[in-house]
């Protein structure tokens, strides 16, 4: 057991480091949830994958690096701390990527990884449903047989991205006869012949919408996997989401530290102080975790269901860091980027509204601490 | 980077465990003072963290680690982390770390936050320390008040005594080490009470269906989990902190303390509500777990100590530091 970073991950990480601090925009680019913030995002990261910088654990074909997973996570580290802008990309390349590569065809992988790496194509998921949220399986969205493809019928909801979106993905019903997990199948489709119907969020952005579908044809090569497997093959993608591979810890690492530095400004009494530190080693312990947990995966291992716990962690930490930097705010903390008197521009009450999703999203905590119950700890269903 | 144990840090914790699932079962934990202490010796318990020239295996702390949490685990009574962790450091260079390696020599210390020596009474040599000094006494030189309390298989003394050789080496090193050793004990008294506390929900109805299939239960046990599941990182670094002198380390060990026995007393506090009424009898093996959880969490500082140190240490430093 070590601690140690190879030379090799060193220079790496200077090299990360230098190219953030000469590029990383000096004011903070518009919400990714305006169509104005949105694209100035997709400018953002064709300058990263102009660098390679924007996929790092990528093979070199798809506009990689073929980082290692410590490499990726010393990216990461450094992409947050030095406060670059949120990846507008995130579904796409965390969540779908991830799913391409273990059981997409060698031609989606050509057609659509490099795309999504310069984010030429920006991919919004599509899981929920009107009456099935936590209840995934409960889906009703159907997808028809037709010659050559399948048409789409149904309505997706919370679908993150979507308002912008070039291209969605999630799962239909395609045995009619079915029920629950069985007969779904998980289908890539652009978002040009759907009906997108943006939502107002708590923060009064459109990042997410409602996605109506009327008969969109999609050819079978939009099918990722098997007809009938889209259940096992979007799980893996879940587990995606939940787990290491979107939650790196180098966001909450910099969120730490930036709430460390502002209780040192603002002056902290002992009880907020204690849980400022007690924030920022939850942080430190998070990201230890995640360096035995890339290590497990390295060495072939699945981490599975425990990566639950690791969602429950971080969601709640996430939303306690930011609970208290508005606390030590006091009532300046809940002024937002219009007001002249806002701190950095209102960021830690964005940060804190934006932390607020992490326990509802990638299923809610209380479905996660059932899952850690029944497959981490063996208790009956 | 490899923040995973090896093979051979797992054997050894394997062995541990074997020896202890065949020597200290709950019946030895109620009834024995010191119960497979001669088998642990055997296989080099009490050598880990001695010199290869005083007959020891010369490992480090982070080696010694997950054997720790084995003997936490199991709520192996006798002074183990005084003996095995403490000792060796205090007695660098001493001729005794011969028999301290053979496991023939069994020590308690009362050191840094330490208020009492444990198991005093069984110990071979008391180190104690006075103005920052460690002194070595016989136990013959020595005055033990016993100051019984709530861990009847951990009992404290006060000590004072008469004669006594001053030792050469240091507090601080021993303090940090075996503070680590006492924090991986609770990390595996926490992983026994939670599968304990799992086994039990699973078999134990009521309204016709097992406790644990009800989600008040199951959210409970899975924040236990989730808590031991982040303490156990910290409690490792922290070894390896020791280990490289690092300038964060004392920063680590409260760090690894407090989390340690926060989740440890979570589990204890869960695994007591979960089984009901029968957990708080005399009768089940539980409150043999429960009292080492709250002894433990005690010891070397409390949770409330440590959390003011990395109060300061975070907040009052010019700048925090990650390692690596």
């Amino acid at each position: 057991m070590d601690l140690d970073f190879t030379r090799a991950e060193q220079d790496f990480r200077a090299e990360v480091r230098d190219w953030l601090a000469g590029h990383v925009p000096g004011v903070p680019l518009p919400s990714m949830d305006t169509r104005e913030g949105f694209e100035a995002h997709r400018e953002w990261e064709h300058l990263l994958a102009g660098e390679r910088l924007s996929v790092v654990s990528w093979p070199v074909e798809y506009g990689g690096r073929g980082a290692s997973l410590v490499e990726w996570l010393i990216f990461e580290e450094e992409y947050w701390a030095a406060g670059a802008p949120g990846r507008v990309s995130q579904n796409g390349i965390f969540l779908l990527a991830p799913t391409l590569f273990s059981h997409g065809t060698a031609e989606q992988r050509e057609r659509f990884l490099p795309g999504m790496a310069r984010a030429d194509d920006v991919w919004a998921q599509a899981w929920s449903e009107p009456e099935a949220g936590s209840d995934l399986a409960a889906l009703t969205s159907r997808a028809e047989r037709v010659e050559g493809g399948w048409r789409l019928h149904g309505q997706k909801t919370w679908s993150s991205r979507a308002s912008y979106a070039d291209w969605g993905f999630g799962l239909f019903r395609t045995d009619p006869a079915s029920a629950r997990h069985r007969g779904l199948t998980y289908f890539m489709f652009p978002l040009d012949g759907v009906t997108v119907r943006p939502v107002a969020q708590l923060d009064g952005e459109h990042g997410f919408a409602e996605l109506f579908f009327d008969g969109l044809f999609v050819p079978d090569d939009l099918v990722l996997g098997a007809a009938g497997e889209g259940w096992r093959i979007a799980m893996a993608t879940t587990s995606s989401e939940r787990g290491l591979t979107l939650r790196s810890p180098g966001r909450f690492l910099a969120t730490a530290d930036r709430l460390v530095r502002l209780a040192r400004s603002t002056g902290a009494d002992p009880v907020l102080a204690d849980q400022v530190a007690r924030a920022w080693l939850d942080a430190e312990s998070y990201r230890l975790h995640t360096f035995g947990t890339a290590r497990r995966l390295a060495a072939g291992e699945e981490i599975g269901s425990a990566s639950s716990m690791g969602k429950v962690f971080w969601s709640e930490l996430d939303v306690r860091m930011h609970a208290l930097a508005l606390r030590l705010l006091g009532e300046r903390g809940l002024l937002d980027g219009g007001a002249p008197d806002a701190e950095e521009g209102g960021r830690w009450l964005d940060g804190y509204l934006f932390s607020l999703a992490g326990p509802i999203y990638a299923g809610t905590n209380e479905i996660q601490r059932n899952i850690i119950a029944e497959r981490v700890l063996g208790l009956p269903r | 980077m490899n923040f995973a144990f090896t093979d051979d840090q797992l054997a050894l914790a394997a062995a541990v465990r074997q020896v202890l699932a065949a020597h200290c079962p709950a019946e030895a934990v109620r009834n024995g003072r010191t119960p497979a202490w001669s088998q642990l010796a055997e296989i080099g318990l009490f050598g880990l963290l001695v010199p290869q020239e005083h007959d020891g295996l010369g490992l480090g702390l982070v080696d010694a680690v997950l054997p720790f949490e084995e003997t936490g685990r199991a709520a192996l009574p006798g002074p183990v982390a005084e003996t095995a962790v403490a000792a060796p450091l205090l007695l660098a260079g001493d001729p005794a770390l011969g028999k301290l390696a053979a496991g023939s020599l069994r020590v308690s210390v009362r050191i840094g936050d330490q208020g009492y020596a444990p198991d005093a009474d069984l110990a071979d040599l008391l180190i104690v320390e006075r103005e920052g000094v460690p002194y070595a006494v016989r136990p013959e030189a020595a005055r033990l008040t016993p100051q019984p309390g709530v861990d009847r298989r951990r009992p404290l003394f006060g000590v004072e005594f008469r004669d006594a050789a001053r030792l050469r080496t240091g507090i601080a090193p021993a303090v940090r080490a075996v503070t680590v050793a006492v924090a991986a004990q609770l990390v595996g008294a926490a992983r026994h009470l939670l599968d304990t506390t799992v086994g039990y929900a699973r078999t134990r109805r009521q309204f016709g269906a097992p406790i644990g299939s009800f989600q008040a239960v199951k959210h409970q046990l899975a924040e236990v989990a989730i808590a031991v599941e982040f303490a156990a990182p910290l409690v490792y670094a922290a070894a390896l902190a020791v280990d490289r002198h690092l300038p964060t380390v004392d920063r680590d060990v409260s760090a690894a303390k407090a989390a340690a026995g926060e989740a440890a007393e979570l589990a204890a506090r869960t695994a007591l509500q979960v089984h009901g009424a029968i957990g708080y009898t005399g009768e089940l093996d539980l409150g043999l777990w429960l009292a080492r959880v709250w002894s433990l969490s005690a010891a070397y500082g409390d949770p409330g100590l440590h959390r003011s140190r990395l109060r300061t240490a975070i907040l009052d430093t010019p700048e925090v530091r990650r390692w690596p």
